[in-house]
């Protein structure tokens, strides 16, 4: 017994003494260092997956409501007033509501460390490397540093910038605390990290899904713009304040010098976009486009986000089934093809198709469903005999990227009517918003169409002549003159008790794949789909060239480096539309002063819906709160309208009603919301990291 | 070895019980302490009446004496819709109590560097029933000019709105700070509103009934002490009881929040 206590305790004071020996002092054998990243490409390819795989691109795998790197209900556009969202319409403010407690702010800092240790231990293995490629992966670090940065600013303004790797527990915490920075030096961060990423990264991808001089330049002019912005918009706003802890402005630029801040930002967004353009490396995509033509124009445009040899791609992210998947196609697919639960989540708004030209309008610039004016009380609606001939003559854009009522899909009609009127249609069919006997289309009432007259046989009607499908299980059955049965709504929707059908008689069409199975559709499967998300295209460089140029020109500029700024907007926005099949401009004069700003920016919603980028340029824009929609502002509380088709079962003709969204999804937004709260739990537990003044 | 086993069984209810602290009671005095109080103008010693909510007047406590923490963690309230506050929930202890409403800020900064330039905050300790009032200068006055008259389930009010701060003496403060914008003081927007709850106010209204009205630059200068008479929209069902209330505010930001200055809610019955 006594031997054994001996034993034990030599051994533990053995123990105590070996390990002190250096010869044992070796790295784990099965941890990856830095030298066994950095020393080869093959390593760096590890590397790099790593800092792609976090890196906060807003692709089929972002939404605003549960952020990046989660595929689920992906429905681009449900933010930006493009469409409306079945699960609710979450405003940018809630962007991250699921993600509240578990934000992307640490993941951001992680990647940054990432990229800085690579910054910071490449060059000891810059041997292993020609010079060329050496200076690439340094690019990369800075890139990625870069594009989060940027991800940071665009959400918080001024952030903590962490330029060194941080080292623990070699220093303690409380030296390491780094406070937020003004939103300035932010921006400056980004401009720098942008810009040492394009003096060092090569000309060409030296691997698929690598960055280059040319998406690194891309990306930049869409963050100079957004500094641009908010240097010009938030100032205007006077929205800005100190940290408390601080005293440092880590929001909004000291007024007294952000009108030359924002120059300056306008000035560098412009020329990385003219340098992408000089280099004639990328063009709009025109393969199966042909003047005059709109049905291949049309085509052109959903060929474009499916040809992964685009000309006009810059840079787009690829996926794989089943390793990598995502679920876009699915989540966003029209209910006729998606049998399943997770289809129709995305219901573009008649606000934006009534964007697009080749509609026939009102006075006052909306669709044309009735023979006379909109508060005309003997208006009576227009008759068509096919459901596709209200948008026949529509902008091609408008087709490609959103399901139109009667357009075709997979040889397919796609379905998309509200209801069947088998009332008289001798006079022509009054409005069918009438309750009671009043007509009435105002916020005030919004009422679904089961509570309608029509449908419940009251006011002027004596018996029951409007049908509808309750959901897509529930039907009312119809008996057509023939003595034919059918349900009353088409199999897209509308519906007025569930939203498994479309919420405002659109679909989206942009970058579905125009030949995805039903079978996969009706599997079940949520990430089924492989096909690659553009991140950057060319059409978004002429857009950004043509928008800095326009602030410039208010900033009473009229030549950068040579360019002419009205010449180049001009020609930039003149390709956009020819391609789109657009009217064309009448001249350069168009594109002058704020009128020729709006319709840079109107052309920018026009051709990047869906494509997450809409949904920031209105908050760069700060017009996110103010702009009117529909007599409304999203500072009150504001309302998207839908175009609703029905059937008449007499005339054996479509017609169409244009009104609120009856599911009445309602957008807020408040001035302090266009700064995301930094996230409480950094706040709480720093001693130097401030909340958003005011909040 | 049955005495081992016994000491072994010991040790691992001992070790059970050690490491959790979950049979502790926490005795950590309830917080019980009240502090209340009113908001009046400093002028004319009348109440400066409010919306209850974010967009409200906002009463932000900070517990100076807690020290377990770096930074005192902000104890937001809101004033209730007549210019007064309680908060019956309040642990005993020294507090910096700050304000934030339509009205001259208490915490004035310097716009350009942070400093601070004005800190009229109040610094006290809270035990018992503690009350805390506040002068104040609010941007606006808003009041009634007669009784609402309804008419076929519409209600049409007239108001007043008139400078609670002159421009000269708001400018004689706001202008040191720097940045100063002559556009701060612009009436944006008048609204009449209406809510089937007496808590009417912005953040409660019924979009149906309420109307706004905005004004671009300082169009609303010489409407400043007129009357103001607006019909709400669409017709109320007879029957109804609402409450309705006059709001009209400047560009002036206060906490990055553009804040209104109300009357005070009248009930509206609708008849029969």
């Amino acid at each position: 017994m006594k031997l054994k206590y001996s034993i034990i305790t030599i051994l533990f004071f053995a123990g105590l003494l070996t390990s002190c020996k250096d010869y044992l002092d070796v790295p784990p054998m099965n941890i990856i260092q830095d030298q066994d990243l950095m020393s080869s490409e093959n390593g760096m390819l590890i590397y790099m997956a790593r800092l792609y795989s976090e890196m906060p691109f807003e692709d089929f795998k972002y939404s605003p409501q549960r952020w990046f790197y989660d595929d689920y209900q992906v429905a681009p556009g449900t933010v930006e007033g493009s469409s409306l969202g079945r699960n609710g319409a979450q405003a940018m403010t809630s962007e991250g509501w699921v993600r509240n407690s578990n934000p992307w702010w640490p993941i951001a800092y992680r990647t940054i460390r990432d990229a800085t240790n690579l910054l910071e231990n490449l060059p000891t293995y810059k041997g292993s490397f020609n010079e060329s490629r050496y200076n690439h992966f340094m690019g990369e670090a800075y890139f990625t540093r870069a594009m989060v940065y940027y991800a940071l600013a665009k959400r918080w303004g001024g952030v903590p910038l962490v330029r060194e790797v941080l080292k623990y527990p070699e220093n303690s915490v409380e030296a390491l605390e780094t406070p937020r920075s003004s939103e300035e030096e932010t921006w400056e961060q980004v401009l720098s990290d942008f810009d040492a990423a394009i003096a060092n990264l090569e000309e060409t991808s030296p691997v698929r899904g690598y960055s280059n001089k040319y998406v690194a330049l891309a990306f930049k002019s869409e963050a100079m713009l957004y500094a641009g912005c908010i240097s010009k918009y938030n100032t205007a706003l006077n929205l800005t304040g100190f940290g408390e802890k601080t005293g440092v402005r880590v929001i909004g630029f000291d007024p007294s010098t952000a009108q030359a801040a924002s120059k300056k930002y306008f000035t560098e967004a412009f020329n990385a976009a003219m340098r992408i353009i000089k280099s004639n490396k990328y063009s709009l995509y025109r393969n199966k486009w042909a003047a005059g033509d709109k049905e291949a124009q049309y085509q052109n445009m959903i060929e474009m986000f499916v040809d992964i040899n685009s000309s006009e791609n810059i840079y787009i992210k690829e996926y794989s089934y089943p390793d990598m998947p995502h679920g876009y196609d699915i989540y966003n697919m029209a209910s006729q093809w998606a049998t399943g639960a997770n289809g129709a989540f995305n219901s573009p708004t008649l606000d934006l198709v009534e964007l697009y030209d080749g509609i026939d309008r009102n006075l006052d610039g909306t669709i044309k469903v009735f023979d006379r004016e909109k508060d005309d009380p003997n208006r009576k609606y227009l008759m068509f005999d096919n459901l596709m001939d209200i948008f026949k003559n529509v902008e091609p854009r408008c087709r490609a990227f959103v399901m139109l009522p009667g357009d075709t899909y997979q040889n397919e009609m796609i379905e998309l009517w509200h209801g069947t009127y088998t009332g008289d249609v001798a006079d022509g069919i009054s409005p069918l918003m009438s309750f009671n006997g009043e007509v009435d289309y105002s916020l005030a009432t919004r009422g679904k169409y089961n509570t309608t007259d029509a449908y419940r046989g009251a006011g002027e009607y004596t018996q029951k002549v409007l049908y509808i499908d309750a959901s897509r299980s529930t039907h009312e059955i119809v008996t057509l003159p023939d003595g034919s049965s059918v349900n009353a709504s088409g199999r897209c929707g509308p519906y007025w008790n569930d939203q498994y059908g479309s919420i405002t008689g659109f679909s989206l069409r942009k970058a579905i794949s125009p030949n995805k199975s039903k079978a996969e559709l009706a599997s079940g499967v949520e990430a089924y789909d492989s096909h690659h998300c553009v991140l950057m295209r060319y059409g978004e460089v002429l857009l950004n060239v043509a928008e800095a140029a326009s602030e410039l020109m208010l900033a009473g500029e009229s030549r950068v480096d040579g360019n002419d700024l009205l010449e180049t907007a001009y020609s930039a926005i003149h390709d956009i539309r020819e391609r789109a099949g657009a009217d064309p401009l009448a001249g350069q004069a168009d594109l002058k002063g704020e009128t020729g700003r709006d319709l840079i920016r109107k052309e920018r919603r026009k051709e990047l819906p869906f494509e997450n980028k809409i949904l920031w340029d209105i908050r760069r824009w700060r017009t996110q709160h103010s702009d009117n929609l529909n007599g409304s502002t999203q500072s009150d509380g504001a309302y998207y309208r839908g175009l609703y088709p029905f059937y008449s079962t007499r005339a054996n003709k479509y017609f169409f009603d244009a009104r609120f969204d009856f599911f009445t999804h309602r957008y807020t937004l408040k001035l302090n919301q266009y700064y995301f709260a930094i996230p409480s739990g950094e706040v709480s537990k720093s001693p130097v990291i401030d909340q958003q003044p005011g909040l | 070895m049955k005495n081992r086993c016994y000491i072994g069984n010991l040790l691992i209810g001992a070790l059970l019980f050690t490491s959790c602290e979950m049979f502790q009671m926490d005795n950590y005095a309830e917080p019980k302490e009240t502090i209340k109080g009113e908001i009046v103008d400093a002028i004319t010693g009348e109440r400066v009446l409010t919306d209850q909510s974010g967009d409200g007047i906002r009463i932000r406590l900070r517990e100076l004496s807690w020290t377990e923490t770096e930074t005192p963690v902000n104890y937001d309230f809101y004033c209730m819709k007549e210019g007064v506050y309680q908060n019956t929930k309040v642990f005993k202890g020294h507090y910096n109590v700050r304000i934030d409403g339509p009205f001259i800020p208490l915490v004035r900064l310097n716009q350009t560097t942070g400093d601070t330039i004005a800190d009229e905050t109040k610094y006290i300790d809270i035990k018992g029933v503690t009350e805390v009032n506040f002068q104040v200068k609010p941007f606006l006055k808003v009041e009634w000019a007669g009784t609402p008259a309804v008419s076929d389930g519409k209600i049409t009010a007239s108001f007043r709105v008139t400078r609670g701060i002159s421009p000269e003496d708001f400018k004689a403060i706001i202008e040191p700070l720097g940045s100063y914008n002559a556009d701060f003081l612009d009436v944006t927007d008048v609204r009449l509103l209406v809510s089937q709850v007496p808590y009417v106010g912005f953040s409660d209204r019924d979009d149906r009934y309420s109307v706004v009205t905005n004004y671009t630059g300082d169009a609303f200068n010489s409407l400043l002490g007129t009357t103001i008479t607006i019909t709400t929209n669409s017709n109320i069902l007879a029957g109804r009881t609402v409450w309705i209330r006059a709001a009209a505010r400047i560009r002036y930001l206060t906490e990055n929040v553009s804040r209104y200055n109300y009357n005070e809610a009248v009930r509206v019955d609708i008849p029969e």
